[in-house]
C-alpha cells in the first residue's frame, strides 16, 4: 500500500507544473523557463493565444520555454494585478487583454494602472458586432434604432461593465433608445439566447458568431470598427451606418515597466517576428482570430483612449464601487 | 457528400489512433481522479501538444480524456468521500457508505458499468440524432434554465426526508454561499467584504473538497481504517453485481443526456437530478445515503450521459454543453474545423471518426474499471494514520491548482470545519453543496428571464417545456411530502399513545 501511495505522488508530482521563479545571475536571457501568466482559465480565448504564442515563439528563441499560468478570477483582476507585481527579471510576461485591462483602473479597484506595464505589443482582436436572430425583421442600425423606439428590445450581453455593455450603451445614448439589458456570464449563454431567439439584439465580438453567421443561423447587422473586417468583409462597419461608436477587444503581451531594457528589446523583436510568421497568422485564422499587430507605442495609446472612453460610462452608471 | 463508414473504421483502427484512445482514456482517469484538476485544464493543455498530431488523432486524445475524467472522478468519492471531480459529488452519497460497510469493490463496478452505459448511449445520440436535438436544446430559454434549476433544488426536499426544517435551512445556507459574489444583473458586489477572491463567489470545488473529504478525514482520526470490520480481496472479488441496476442506470442516462444538451449546464446537476429520479423511483428509498447502489447507478449514469449529450450543441451549433466541451471546441477550431452542418459533411470524416473514438474511450474505461475495481478498493482498507496525511495533502493541492490560489486553500478549510459542526449537529452537507451549484443558475435564469418579459411572471408558464418542468417538480415533490406527512401523524400517533400509557 506504502508504494502505491507512492506511486501516487510521484505521479502527481509529474502531472502538477512546477512554476520556477526568480533567475540566476550571469546567465544569457533566456535560461530559465519563461511564465506567461493569462488572466483568465485555461481553455478560453485568451488561454489559446498564449500557448500558440509560445509555440511558435519557440520556432525563434529554441532554447526558451514558455510556461503558461492561469490566474483566472475577478474579470482578470487578480491575474493583472500578478503580472504588475511579479518580478520584474524578464521570466514574468503576462497577457491583457481590454476593456477589462482599463476598467479594473476606471472602478478604482485595481493596484496597477496603465505605466506599471512595457507593452511588448498587441497580438490579436476581436472586433464587437451586433447580431440578431435569423428569424428577426431588423437588418440594420436604423432598423434596429426604429424597432427599439416602437418597443422595449431585449439586447444580451456579457456582463455588466464588459466590451459589448458599453457598446450597447454606447448605441442606446447615440440612438437615443433604451434597451432591457440582459447581462450574462460568458458568450455561451448570449450565443444559446440569440439563436434559440429568446432575446432581440446582441452586443457581442466577431469570433464568436463568426461561424454561425456563415451557415445563415443569425444576421450580424454592424461590426463595431471603422474599417470592415479583413475576416468577413460583408459586414457593414458602425461608421458606415452613421453610429459612431467603436469597441474591439484586444489581447497584448506585456512584462513589468521596470524590466531590463535589453530585454524588453529582445521581447519586443520576439514578438514582432511571431506576428509576421506565416504559421501563427493560419493558426489564428482557422480560430476566426484577427491579427491586429500593434508596437509597444501603438498598444499604450490604444489602452490609454479605451481607458477615456470607459471612464465616461464609468461615470455615467455608478455600479459597482 | 457521402460518409464511408467502413473507411472512417479502418482508420479509427490504426495503431496510432488507438494507442491515442488507451493514452487518453487512462490519463482521463487519473485526471479526474485528482480533485483539482480538472478535464478542461487536460484538454486545454492538450490542445498545442495536437498541432504536430493529424487532426484525427488528436481530437481522439481529447476526447478519450473526457470520457475518462467523467468516470475517473467517482474513484475517490467511492473510496475516499473526496469527488475528484464536482460532478461525482453525487456519486460519494452512497459510494461511500459502501466502501465504509467493505463494499467498495462492488461500488466501483456498478460506477462503472453505468457510466459506461451513460457514456454510450449518449454518444449513439450524439451519432445518430445529433441536429434534431440541438434544435429542441435552442427552446431553453432563461425561463426554462430558472426551472430546470429548481427541479434540482427540489433534490434538498428528498435529501432532507430524516429531519425536513434541517434540511431546508441547509439548503438555504447553500443558497447564501451562493449569493456571495458579483451580482450578474446590477455588477454590484455582495457580501465580498472587500476581499477581491470573492469577487466571482466562493469557489466551488475548494468548499466541496473541504466539506466533503477533509470532514470525512477528520471524522476518520478516532477509526484504524475506513472499513469497519475485516474483509479480504477474495471476498470483495466475488461480489456479485446487485440486480436490478438496469431502470437506475436508463433515468440517470435519460437525465444525463438530456442535461448535457443543454448548452452551460453541467454534469454535476446531471448527477444530482439523477440521483433524486431514481430515489423516488426505488423500492429502498430509505437505504439512499446510506449505501444503495442504485443511488451509484443513476448518478454515474448521469454524469457521463452528459459527454455525448454536451458536444451535441458544441459540434451542430459551436455552443459549448460546458467547460470541457468548450476547451475541446478549441481543439476543432485550431484544426481549421469549425462547428456547423459542414463539420458533419464536409469534414464527415474526422467528426465521425471523433464520435466512433468516443465508443471505444467507453469500452477502454470500461475494462480499465471492471479490472482494477477490487485493487482500488484495497484504499479503504489502509490504515488511517497513512490515508489521513495523503488525502489531506491532495485536498490542499486540490483546492489550489483549480485557481492558483492560496485563498482557496482557506475556503477549503473553512468549509470543512463547517462541515463537521454541520454533520455532528444533523445537517445536511448534501444539501448545503446543491444550494451552492443551482443558487446561481436559479438567480440568473429567473432574473435574465424577468429581464426578457419585462417583469412579468408569465414568462414561466409561457412554453410548452415549461409547463413539462413544472410537472415535474411537482412529482419530485410529491414522494418526499407525502412520506414527511405519513411520518408526522406515526410520530404523532407514537406521542398520542405514550401519553395514554401515561
Amino acid at each position: 500500500m506504502k508504494k502505491t501511495i507512492i506511486l501516487l505522488i510521484l505521479a502527481a508530482a509529474m502531472i502538477l507544473p512546477v512554476y520556477a521563479g526568480g533567475s540566476k545571475e550571469g546567465a544569457a536571457y533566456p535560461s530559465e523557463p519563461i511564465n506567461i501568466v493569462v488572466p483568465s482559465n485555461a481553455g478560453g480565448s485568451t488561454d489559446a493565444t498564449a500557448r500558440q504564442f509560445g509555440q511558435i515563439a519557440k520556432k525563434y528563441w529554441p532554447e526558451a520555454n514558455f510556461v503558461v499560468v492561469n490566474i483566472g478570477g475577478s474579470g482578470g483582476l487578480k491575474g493583472f494585478d500578478e503580472i504588475a507585481d511579479a518580478k520584474p527579471n524578464g521570466y514574468n510576461l503576462g497577457m491583457l487583454f481590454t476593456p477589462q485591462i482599463v476598467s479594473h483602473i476606471c472602478s478604482g479597484l485595481a493596484h496597477y494602472n496603465l505605466d506599471s506595464f512595457h507593452y511588448i505589443g498587441n497580438i490579436v482582436e476581436d472586433p464587437g458586432i451586433v447580431v440578431v436572430p435569423e428569424k428577426s425583421d431588423i437588418n440594420t442600425l436604423d432598423e434596429l434604432k426604429a424597432a427599439a423606439k416602437a418597443k422595449k428590445l431585449v439586447a444580451t450581453v456579457n456582463g455588466i461593465g464588459s466590451d459589448d455593455y458599453i457598446a450597447a450603451k454606447s448605441f442606446e445614448k447615440i440612438a437615443g433608445v433604451e434597451f432591457n439589458i440582459m447581462p450574462t456570464n460568458g458568450s455561451t449563454e448570449q450565443k444559446a439566447a440569440i439563436l434559440g431567439g429568446h432575446v432581440d439584439v446582441g452586443f457581442m465580438n466577431l469570433s464568436q458568431m463568426l461561424a454561425n453567421y456563415r451557415s445563415g443561423k443569425v444576421k450580424i447587422i454592424a461590426i463595431t470598427t471603422r474599417k470592415r473586417s479583413e475576416m468577413e468583409k460583408s459586414i457593414p462597419t458602425t461608421k458606415e451606418q452613421g453610429y459612431e461608436f467603436y469597441m474591439t477587444a484586444t489581447r497584448g503581451l506585456v512584462c513589468q515597466a521596470s524590466v531590463d531594457k535589453k530585454i524588453t528589446k529582445a521581447l519586443d523583436d520576439l514578438l514582432v517576428k511571431v506576428l509576421a510568421d506565416p504559421e501563427f497568422k493560419e493558426l489564428m485564422e482557422k480560430q476566426l482570430i484577427s491579427l491586429a499587430p500593434m508596437n509597444s507605442k501603438e498598444y499604450r495609446e490604444h489602452l490609454e483612449e479605451l481607458k477615456a472612453q470607459t471612464q465616461v460610462v464609468y461615470d455615467a452608471a455608478p455600479w459597482g464601487n | 457528400m457521402e460518409i464511408d463508414f467502413i473507411a472512417i473504421i479502418l482508420n479509427l483502427f490504426r495503431p496510432e489512433n488507438l494507442l491515442a484512445v488507451v493514452i487518453g482514456s487512462i490519463s482521463g482517469i487519473v485526471v479526474g481522479g485528482i480533485p483539482g484538476l480538472t478535464a478542461t485544464m487536460a484538454v486545454a493543455l492538450l490542445i498545442p501538444v495536437t498541432f504536430s498530431l493529424s487532426p484525427i488523432t488528436g481530437l481522439i486524445l481529447m476526447g478519450g480524456v473526457y470520457c475518462g475524467a467523467m468516470y475517473g472522478g467517482s474513484i475517490p468519492a467511492i473510496l475516499l468521500f473526496t469527488p475528484g471531480t464536482p460532478a461525482a459529488a453525487a456519486t460519494a452519497l452512497d459510494g461511500y457508505p459502501l466502501s465504509q460497510q467493505g463494499h467498495g469493490g462492488l461500488a466501483l463496478r456498478v460506477s462503472v458499468i453505468a457510466s459506461f452505459t451513460g457514456g454510450m448511449v449518449s454518444a449513439f445520440l450524439l451519432l445518430l440524432v445529433a441536429q434534431p436535438l440541438a434544435a429542441v436544446s435552442l427552446k431553453f430559454g432563461p425561463a426554462e434554465y430558472f426551472l430546470l434549476a429548481l427541479m434540482g433544488l427540489a433534490g434538498v426536499v428528498s435529501l432532507a426526508e430524516e429531519d425536513l426544517v434541517k434540511g431546508l435551512l441547509s439548503g438555504f445556507m447553500g443558497l447564501l454561499v451562493a449569493v456571495i459574489g458579483t451580482d450578474l444583473i446590477s455588477g454590484h458586489l455582495r457580501y465580498t467584504m472587500g476581499v477581491r477572491d470573492l469577487y466571482d463567489g466562493v469557489s466551488f470545488m475548494p468548499a466541496l473538497i473541504g466539506m466533503f473529504s477533509v470532514t470525512q478525514m477528520m471524522e476518520l482520526t478516532g477509526l484504524g481504517s475506513i472499513v469497519k470490520g475485516k474483509v479480504d480481496l477474495k471476498t470483495i472479488k466475488r461480489e456479485k453485481m446487485p440486480k436490478g441496476m438496469g431502470k437506475f442506470i436508463a433515468v440517470g442516462t435519460a437525465a444525463g443526456t438530456v442535461v448535457g444538451i443543454l448548452p452551460g449546464e453541467g454534469a454535476t446537476i446531471a448527477a444530482f437530478i439523477s440521483y433524486n429520479f431514481a430515489k423516488q423511483m426505488s423500492k429502498v428509498r430509505h437505504m439512499f445515503g446510506k449505501g444503495n447502489p442504485e443511488g451509484i447507478a443513476a448518478a454515474e449514469a448521469g454524469n457521463n450521459g452528459c459527454v455525448g449529450g454536451s458536444l451535441i450543441p458544441t459540434l451542430t451549433l459551436g455552443i459549448p454543453g460546458n467547460s470541457v466541451a468548450a476547451a475541446l471546441l478549441g481543439g476543432l477550431m485550431i484544426h481549421g474545423l469549425i462547428p456547423g452542418p459542414e463539420l458533419f459533411t464536409l469534414h464527415g470524416t474526422i467528426t465521425y471518426g471523433f464520435i466512433l473514438s468516443l465508443f471505444l474511450a467507453n469500452i477502454v474505461f470500461l475494462i480499465i474499471g471492471l479490472y482494477f475495481a477490487p485493487y482500488f478498493s484495497k484504499i479503504s482498507l489502509t490504515p488511517s494514520a497513512i490515508l489521513i496525511p495523503a488525502v489531506s495533502m491532495f485536498a490542499v493541492v486540490g483546492a489550489y491548482s483549480m485557481n492558483n490560489s492560496v485563498f482557496d486553500i482557506w475556503i477549503m478549510l473553512i468549509f470543512a470545519v463547517i462541515g463537521l459542526i454541520l454533520g455532528k449537529t444533523g445537517f445536511s452537507t448534501s444539501a448545503v453543496v446543491l444550494g451552492m451549484i443551482l443558487g446561481p443558475i436559479a438567480e440568473r435564469g429567473f432574473a435574465q428571464a424577468l429581464t426578457i418579459s419585462d417583469g412579468s411572471a408569465s414568462i414561466f408558464f409561457g412554453s410548452t417545456i415549461a409547463w413539462i418542468l413544472w410537472g415535474i417538480i411537482a412529482l419530485l415533490l410529491f414522494f418526499p411530502i407525502i412520506n414527511i406527512i405519513k411520518k408526522a401523524r406515526t410520530g404523532k400517533a407514537i406521542i398520542e399513545a405514550e401519553e395514554i400509557v401515561e
